[in-house]
């Protein structure tokens, strides 16, 4: 929860001050749920995107006249560089909120919650049932593409042979996920998905005091903020 | 001519899945690779046409390194057969599915036709040949895939787990698909669960458990009473004539047809 409002907010501000303070909550969690390791590839992921960020802003900000310095035919400009900074935090922060989301929150224990919570069990599933579709969708792309390479399809060839190999690889994607979604429904019905009465839980979610504080000042700020921007109150550059 | 020297292959999560095999298959040959769910089976076999390389060791074919070639060049030597025919059929009808392959190997006119006809004929799927795919059975979705591999005629035909989903009808189609790319002097190497469809179909039975070679023989030999403790160790239940032989003091016989023989020969 805490990593979606530092997300949101990432997202939504500008300036320098913002997201270098959902990077400190970020920073925080990071080293409070001991990620460490793990967290790792998150950052070097970003990195490619950051690096084209900062070139393309710091050399080809429109109409920035005042320049910092030049290589070659290129001119850095000062309101380019500081552009480039405040988008590459903005993004770290936001890219890294979700990557804690992601690390710290077992599918299960987010549909559990979402569900005591109140959110109907449809919704709910349909939140998980997207969240664990990516990996599945993944393994199945890797089988078909697998498959056609087998049969002599290549995916390295000119741009109008992988042109041409859109339809091989899409189509076994494509029709997979419809039989997918077919077994869902008949799997879900058999087991009294569409019953009436409320489920009970099982495993109820351990909820600390500090948490609770924690998320509610998160949540308001998160909800003060965007209505801020909406309305046009915190200025956008 | 396939040899594989030394194979390991490990996953990028760290799985050991081949944990050095050394194998020698002849130009000709039909073998049968056996052994337990995750024993590194449909590792080794990807192997073959390039779609995973190794870790360490050497896939040789035809003695090329199998690790310098493209896959799209190795396609043309060793077809591969998946297990899910779902995850390969993408055309609207039967005939250009089938012909897919075989055009990608820059077959093209009368060519084409003719190896698309013959491919539909040995899996007995002629008359469907202008049918959409997804109208048919999943036995027959099954053997569509097999056809469209058959078509590229390439010399070594690999099939993982042929027969799952196959009637009686199903299997021996297929056991007479095995038994005419032998006679045409082609390579086949196939994976299965089933051992009576191993036994009866495959010259040389191989056993993997945790991705290294256990067992390599002939039917009789590798389903002989000695071997059953280790066969029992990666899961693999010797085919019922085998057991009906042992229990009858006959030896080892692995198919229908060394039982009866076996019960013959002690009879008269
Ligand atoms: N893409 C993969 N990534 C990681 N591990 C894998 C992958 N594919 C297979 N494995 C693992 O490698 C081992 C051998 O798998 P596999 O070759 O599919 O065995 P078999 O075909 O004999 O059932 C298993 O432990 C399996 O879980
Ligand atoms: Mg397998």
């Amino acid at each position: 929860m805490i990593a979606l409002c530092t997300a949101a907010l990432a997202f939504v501000l500008r300036g320098w001050l913002a997201p270098l303070v959902a990077l400190a909550v970020v920073g925080a969690t990071v080293a409070g749920a001991r990620l460490g390791r793990s967290f790792v590839p998150f950052v070097l992921a970003t990195i490619p995107l950051l690096i084209s960020i900062v070139l393309i802003n710091s050399f080809l900000y429109p109409g920035a006249h005042d320049t910092v310095f030049t290589i070659g035919p290129f001119r850095a400009t000062g309101t380019g560089l500081t552009v480039a900074g405040q988008a590459s935090l903005r993004i770290l922060a936001f890219a890294l909120s979700v990557a804690v989301f992601a690390l710290t929150t077992p599918t299960d224990d987010l549909l559990a919650d979402l569900e005591q919570r109140g959110l109907g069990r449809r919704a709910s599933f349909v939140v998980g049932a997207a969240i664990q579709t990516i990996p599945r969708l993944a393994a199945r792309a890797g089988e078909i593409a697998d498959s056609q390479r087998a049969r002599g399809l290549d995916t390295q060839g000119s741009l109008w042979r992988r042109v041409r190999g859109i339809v091989p690889l899409a189509a076994p994607m494509i029709s997979g996920a419809l039989s997918e979604v077919e077994e869902r429904t008949m799997a879900l019905e058999a087991r009294a998905f569409s019953a009436p009465n409320r489920r009970a839980t099982i495993r109820p979610m351990p909820d600390t005091k500090l948490e609770r504080a924690l998320r509610w000042l998160l949540g308001l700020a998160t909800v003060v903020l965007i209505a801020a921007t909406v309305t046009g109150r915190l200025a956008l550059p | 001519m396939i040899e594989i020297h030394g194979l390991v292959h490990v996953y990028p999560d760290g799985t050991r899945a081949i944990d050095g095999v050394d194998l020698r298959v002849e130009d000709g040959e039909r073998i049968a690779i056996i052994g337990q769910n995750g024993s590194g089976k449909s590792t080794l076999v990807r192997h073959l046409n390039g779609l995973l390389r190794p870790t360490s060791g050497d896939v040789l074919i035809d003695g090329e390194s199998a690790a310098d070639q493209r896959v799209a060049a190795l396609a043309a030597k060793v077809g591969l057969v998946f297990q899910d025919p779902d995850r390969q059929i993408f055309a609207g009808r039967v005939q250009v599915e089938v012909g897919f392959g075989p055009r990608n190997l820059g077959l093209r006119g009368a060519a084409l036709d003719a190896s698309v006809a013959q491919a539909l004929a040995a899996v007995g799927l002629a008359s469907e040949a202008n049918r959409n795919p997804y109208d048919l059975g999943f036995s027959k979705r099954k053997l569509l895939a097999l056809a469209s591999i058959l078509a590229m005629g390439t010399p070594t035909v690999v099939l993982d787990e042929p027969t799952t989903g196959q009637d009686l009808r199903g299997v021996e189609r297929i056991q007479g698909v095995v038994a005419d790319l032998h006679a045409a002097g082609r390579t086949v190497i196939a994976v299965s669960h089933d051992m009576r469809f191993v036994a009866e179909t495959f010259a040389r039975v191989v056993v993997m458990e945790a991705g290294r070679v256990t067992l390599d023989g002939t039917p009789a030999e590798v389903f002989a009473a000695a071997n059953w403790e280790a066969l029992a160790r990666t899961y693999v239940e010797p085919p019922l004539a085998s057991r009906i032989g042992d229990r009858l003091g006959l030896g080892s016989t692995p198919t229908d047809g060394a039982l009866v023989g076996a019960l013959v020969a002690k009879g008269a």
